[in-house]
C-alpha cells in the first residue's frame, strides 16, 4: 500500500517550516523598508496554504510506515515542491517576474548551486537577497534532514530518507539514534553559521552582508550580494570566507568530532587527508602558474587560497580574474568540480571517498591482471568495502559524467559553443554556480543570456546533482511507479 | 622476450615485403618516387628475417609479463618502421609528423598531417591505405590469434574484442580455422567493394584505395574532399561497406554462411549498434535539413553517410563538418567514443561495453528499491560475470581518464579548447578527425610536435584498449 497520505503529511510539515522561514525576510524588509514587504508576507500565504491542506487535511492521520519507493517519492516531491514555492518572492517582488527565471534562482538556491540569473544585484531589495541567501542555508544539509529533525515519530523511515538523499556515502552516524544524529549535525551547522556571522561582523562588514555571506558560505552555496562576486571585500573578510569554505566542505560529522575536541577522529580520516593535499597541491600548483604568468607571487598566492577553497568546497565564489591568466589554473578547476569535496559535507560533486574507492580499485585490477590469484580488497578507513558497493561508485560515477555530457550536448542545442556547454553542465551538476570557462572563471552574465531549454536543463543538472541523481532518476523507470 | 621477439620479426618481415609491394604498384603506375620505398622495404625485411633467424626456436612463453609488453611493442614497431616511407620519399619533413601519420595508419585511426593529398606519389598514397587495411585486420589477428599464443588471460585484456565475452562467439574450436574465416571475410568484403566500386565508375586504383580505408574503418582518403566527390551510388556502396565493417565479424561468418542459430548470442549487441546507428542518421538528418538549409534527399545520403562514418570510426567525411552545427558535431563526438561492434575493425569503446554500462546503471537503480532481489546484468538473456562488468567499468574509466589527461595537455600546449576536445576524442576513439581546423576537410598539420605525439600516443592507447599499455606503467610490472 503507497502511503501518500504520508507524504502529503511530511511535505506539508516541511512547507509551514519555509513559512516561518519567510519572516526573517519579512523582518528584514519591514527594518529596512525597501518595499517589498507586501511581496513577502503574500509569498508566505501562498506557501502557508498548500501547507495547510498537506498537512492538515490530505495527510491527517497518516501512518508512520515507510518502504523504500515512498522515500524516493517524498524526497524527489520534497525536491520539487519547495525550490516551487520558494521562487514565488522573486517573482512577486518584481526581481525575477518571469517564472523559469524564478524557478532557476530558486532551484539554485536549495542545491546550493549559486548560479543566479539576477543581472544587476544591486537593485534587489535586501530582504530578497536575505532570502536567497537563506534558500541555500536551508538547502545546505539537505532538506530531508530538516523532515528528519523534526518528525522524530518517523523512526525506521528516517535512515531510509537519509539514504534516499545521500545516496549511501556509507557515513558512520554520530549517534545511534538517527534523529539525534541528525539534529547534531543541525547544532554544529547553524554554530558554524553564527561563528562566520561573528567573524563578519568582526572584520567590518555590515549585518546584511555579513548574514548573506555566511549563509551561503557553510551551505557552499554560493549567491553573493554585490555584483561582480567577492571583489569588493576586505582581505580578512576574504580569509574569513576562505577558511568556512575550506570547512564546510569537509564531513560535517568530522567537524562535530573537531569541535568535541576529539581532533584524532578527523587526522585518522583517509578522506580528510586526500582533501588537504588536494587543496594544497591545487594552490601551490595554480600560484605558481599564475606567478610565472607574469602576476606578483602575493597576488597568486591570495587569489589560489580563495578560489581552490570556494572550487575544492564547490561553494563557488570568484574572485575578478588576475591579470595575466593561465590555463593551469583552468584545467585545475576543472579537475576540482568533478572531484567534489568530501562525503557527507555540504559540498557537491562525485566526492573525494567515491573517487579513492574508484582509484584504488582501478589500481588493484591491474595488480591482479599481473597475479591473477591473489586476492585484494579495497579499504577506506581501514574497513574493506564490499564489491556491491564499489558496484553502486562505478555505476554513480558513470551516471555522472554521462550526465555531465548529456546536459553538455542539450547545452549547446541553445548555442553554446562544446567546451563552455561541457563546463557549464559540470559546473552545475557539481553544485559549483559559475563555471570556469576556460579563461574566464565567474560572472553570473552567462545564466542570464542563457536559452529558456539552456535553464531548463541546468535545473535539472542541480537537482540531480544535489540529489547524487539516483532519486531523481528513479522516478524515471516504471518499477517506482507499479504497485506492490 | 624471445618468442616475442620471433613473432615480430614476423610482422615486420610482413610489413616489408607490403612496402616493397606498395614500391612494385608505383613502379608499374610510372612513378619514380616509388624508388625511395625500396631502402625502407628492404630494411624492414632485414630486420624482421633477422629476429626470425635469431629466435627460431623460442616458442613457449616463459614469462606472461613480457607478453603485455609484446602487445604493445607490435604496434609501435609496426608503425616505427611504417613511417620510414614517408620520410625517405620526403612527403613528409619531420619525425613527429611521420610517426603520427604512421600510427594512424596502423591504428586505422584516419587522422591525417597531410593538408593535401593530391599531389603524393602513388606509392605513398597505397602505403597509407594499405596500413590501414593491415592495421584494422590486424587488431583482430592479435586478439584471435597472437593474444591467446602469447598467453594473456583474454579476460582480463581484451574482454570484449573478436572472439566475444562468453567465450562461444569463436567460429571454431581451432585457432587455425577462425583465423582463416575471419580473414576469409575480411577479403571477400575487400573483393566485393573493389568490384562494386569498380563497376560503378571508379578506377581501379581509386576503387583498392577507398576500399583498404573503408572496411578497416580506417578513413584515409585519396581525395582531398573526403569522398564528397564520388557519386551518390558510390557514396552508399561505401556507406554498406562501413556500416559492415562495424559488425563482429564472427557474425557476418555466420550471417553469410547461413548459420543463423550462431547468431544469437550476438543479437543483444547488433541491435544496439544498429540502434546507435539509426539514431545518430536520423537526427543528423534532420538537423542537416532544419538547420542547414540541405535538401530532404541530400540531408538524408549526408546524414547516412557521416553517421555511419562516426558510429564505425571511420571517419571519411562526406562533407566539410567543421561547417556544420556544433550540437551534431557534439553528438558525433560521443557516438565515435561509443564505436562499433566488439569484433569489428572499429575503435570506441565498443557496443558490448556501453550496453553493459547502461544495463549496470538501470540495474543499480532497481537495487535501490529492492535491496535484496538477486538481479544479474544480462546480456543476450544470459548472465554476465562479475568479472566482466567490473573489467568494462575499469575500462571506461581509464579510458575517460586517458581522454580528460589529454585534453588537459592539449590545453597547456596551447591548442584551443574545441579544438583540444575534438583531437583527443578523435585520436583515442580511431575516428581520426577531430573538431576546428582539425576536423573536416582540415588536419593535424599546424599542431605542435609534441601534441602531435600526444595524438600519436592516444591513437596507440585507443587502438589497444589502453589496459596493455598503462600495465607497462606499473612498477609491479618490472618487479621481478
Amino acid at each position: 500500500m503507497f502511503n501518500h497520505k504520508l507524504i502529503a503529511h511530511i511535505t506539508g510539515t516541511l512547507l509551514l517550516i519555509m513559512t516561518a522561514a519567510m519572516l526573517v525576510p519579512l523582518a528584514v524588509s519591514v527594518a529596512t523598508r525597501d518595499g517589498a514587504q507586501y511581496a513577502i508576507a503574500l509569498s508566505a500565504v501562498v506557501m502557508l496554504l498548500p501547507a495547510l491542506f498537506l498537512r492538515n487535511l490530505w495527510g491527517r492521520k497518516a501512518s508512520y510506515t515507510m518502504g523504500h519507493r515512498e522515500s524516493f517519492w517524498v524526497t524527489s516531491i520534497i525536491w520539487l515542491v519547495v525550490p516551487l514555492l520558494g521562487s514565488v518572492p522573486f517573482m512577486l517582488s518584481g526581481v525575477l517576474p518571469r517564472f523559469a527565471d524564478a524557478l532557476f534562482e530558486s532551484i539554485s538556491g536549495f542545491t546550493t548551486t549559486g548560479s543566479s540569473v539576477i543581472a544587476d544585484l544591486s537593485e534587489v531589495p535586501p530582504s530578497i537577497l536575505v532570502w536567497r541567501s537563506m534558500t541555500q542555508w536551508i538547502g545546505g544539509l539537505g532538506l530531508i534532514l530538516f523532515v528528519i529533525a523534526i518528525l522524530k515519530k518517523l523512526t525506521a523511515g528516517s535512515v531510509q530518507l537519509y539514504e534516499a538523499e545521500f545516496s549511501g556515502t556509507m557515513q558512520r552516524k554520530l549517534h545511534p539514534h538517527i534523529a539525534k544524529s541528525v539534529s547534531l549535525m543541525w547544532r554544529i551547522y547553524l554554530l558554524l553559521t553564527v561563528l562566520q556571522f561573528v567573524a563578519m561582523l568582526v572584520c567590518g562588514n555590515g549585518m546584511l552582508e555579513s548574514l548573506c555571506l555566511s549563509l551561503s558560505t557553510v551551505s557552499t552555496g554560493g549567491f553573493t550580494t554585490t555584483a561582480g562576486g567577492m571583489a569588493g571585500y576586505s582581505q580578512a573578510t576574504l580569509g574569513v570566507v576562505t577558511f568556512f569554505m575550506f570547512l564546510s566542505g569537509v564531513n560535517i560529522a568530522l567537524v562535530y568530532h573537531l569541535i568535541t575536541g576529539k581532533g584524532r577522529m578527523l587526522w585518522r580520516s583517509e578522506e580528510f587527508h586526500i582533501y588537504v593535499l588536494i587543496y594544497l597541491v591545487a594552490v601551490l600548483g595554480s600560484t605558481a602558474a599564475l606567478t610565472t604568468a607574469g602576476n606578483s607571487w602575493q597576488s597568486s598566492l591570495g587569489y589560489s587560497l580563495f578560489h581552490v577553497a570556494s572550487t575544492a568546497s564547490t561553494c563557488g565564489f570568484y574572485l575578478p580574474n588576475p591579470v595575466h591568466w593561465s590555463v593551469w589554473v583552468s584545467a585545475f578547476t576543472f579537475a576540482l568540480i568533478v572531484i567534489g569535496a568530501m562525503s557527507g559535507s555540504t559540498g557537491g560533486g562525485i566526492k573525494i571517498k567515491r573517487i579513492m574507492i574508484l582509484t584504488r580499485y582501478v589500481h588493484h585490477y591491474f595488480l591482479r591482471m599481473l597475479h591473477p590469484n591473489a586476492v585484494f580488497t579495497v579499504k577506506v578507513d581501514g574497513e574493506t568495502v564490499k564489491v556491491d558497493y564499489i558496484n553502486k561508485v562505478f555505476a554513480f560515477v558513470f551516471l555522472y559524467i554521462a550526465l555531465i555530457v548529456v546536459g553538455g550536448f542539450l547545452l549547446t542545442l541553445g548555442g553554446l559553443n562544446i567546451p563552455n556547454a561541457v563546463c557549464m553542465a559540470a559546473a552545475n551538476i557539481s553544485n559549483l554556480g559559475p563555471s570556469p570557462l576556460l579563461n574566464n572563471i565567474g560572472a553570473s552574465v552567462d545564466y542570464v543570456a542563457l536559452s529558456l531549454s539552456g535553464k531548463c536543463t541546468l535545473m535539472v543538472l542541480m537537482l540531480a546533482g544535489r540529489l547524487e541523481i539516483f532519486a531523481i532518476l528513479a522516478l524515471l523507470f516504471p518499477i517506482y511507479w507499479k504497485k506492490s | 622476450m624471445k618468442p616475442i621477439l620471433r613473432i615480430l620479426g614476423l610482422l615486420l618481415a610482413v610489413e616489408g615485403a607490403l612496402m616493397l609491394l606498395c614500391g612494385l604498384v608505383g613502379l608499374a603506375m610510372h612513378d619514380r618516387t616509388s624508388l625511395t620505398m625500396l631502402p625502407p622495404a628492404l630494411f624492414t625485411a632485414a630486420v624482421g628475417l633477422l629476429l626470425c633467424m635469431l629466435f627460431n626456436k623460442n616458442r613457449a612463453i616463459a614469462d606472461k609479463r613480457m607478453a603485455y609488453l609484446g602487445v604493445v611493442l607490435f604496434w609501435i614497431a609496426l608503425a616505427a618502421f611504417g613511417m620510414l616511407p614517408f620520410l625517405t620519399s620526403h612527403s613528409l619533413g619531420t619525425v613527429a609528423d611521420a610517426a603520427f601519420e604512421s600510427m594512424s595508419g596502423f591504428a586505422s585511426a584516419g587522422a591525417t598531417v597531410f593538408q593535401t593529398v593530391a599531389a603524393l606519389p602513388p606509392s605513398i598514397l597505397l602505403w597509407r591505405s594499405l596500413s590501414q587495411w593491415v592495421g584494422g585486420f590486424g587488431i583482430i589477428l592479435l586478439v584471435l590469434a597472437i593474444v591467446p599464443t602469447l598467453g594473456i588471460n583474454k579476460y582480463s585484456l581484451y574482454t570484449a574484442e573478436a572472439s566475444g565475452a562468453d567465450n562461444t562467439g569463436k567460429l571454431t574450436t581451432s585457432m587455425a580455422d577462425t583465423i582463416r574465416q575471419t580473414l576469409s571475410v575480411y577479403l571477400c568484403l575487400t573483393l566485393l567493394f573493389i568490384v562494386l566500386l569498380w563497376v560503378d565508375g571508379l578506377t581501379l586504383w581509386q576503387a583498392v584505395n577507398t576500399t583498404f580505408t573503408h572496411i578497416s574503418s580506417g578513413g584515409f582518403s585519396i581525395f582531398d574532399d573526403g569522398i564528397a566527390s564520388l557519386s551518390h551510388s558510390q557514396q552508399l556502396i561505401l556507406l554498406a561497406a562501413m556500416l559492415l565493417s562495424g559488425v563482429n565479424f564472427a557474425f557476418l561468418y555466420h550471417l553469410f554462411t547461413l548459420k543463423f542459430k550462431m547468431l544469437r548470442n550476438k543479437l543483444d549487441q547488433i541491435s544496439f549498434y544498429l540502434l546507435l546507428n539509426a539514431a545518430a542518421i536520423v537526427f543528423t538528418s534532420l538537423a542537416l535539413h532544419y538547420r542547414m538549409d540541405y535538401g530532404w534527399g541530400d540531408a538524408w545520403r549526408c546524414g547516412a553517410v557521416q553517421s555511419v562514418s562516426v558510429v564505425t570510426t571511420t571517419g571519411t567525411q562526406i562533407a566539410d563538418t567543421r561547417l556544420w552545427w556544433p550540437p551534431v558535431t557534439f553528438l558525433f563526438l560521443l557516438l565515435s567514443l561509443c564505436g562499433g561492434m566488439a569484433g569489428s575493425t572499429s575503435g570506441g569503446l565498443k557496443a558490448m561495453r556501453v550496453l553493459i554500462l547502461l544495463r549496470n546503471v538501470r540495474n543499480a537503480l532497481r537495487n535501490r528499491l529492492h535491496p535484496n532481489a538477486v538481479n544479474p546484468v544480462r546480456l543476450n538473456k544470459k548472465p554476465v560475470s562479475q568479472e566482466l562488468i567490473t573489467n568494462v567499468m575499469v575500462i571506461f574509466f581509464i579510458y575517460l581518464f586517458t581522454l580528460a589527461v589529454a585534453i588537459f595537455v592539449f590545453l597547456l600546449c596551447g591548442v584551443d579548447a574545441t579544438e583540444g576536445i575534438g583531437a583527443a576524442v578523435g585520436c583515442l576513439s580511431g575516428y581520426g578527425p577531430g573538431l576546428g581546423n582539425c576536423g573536416g576537410f582540415g588536419s593535424y598539420a599546424h599542431l605542435a610536435p609534441l601534441v602531435k605525439w600526444v595524438c600519436t600516443t592516444l591513437m596507440l592507447l585507443g587502438r589497444l584498449e589502453c589496459l596493455a599499455v598503462y600495465m607497462l606503467l606499473f612498477p609491479a610490472f618490472w618487479r621481478r
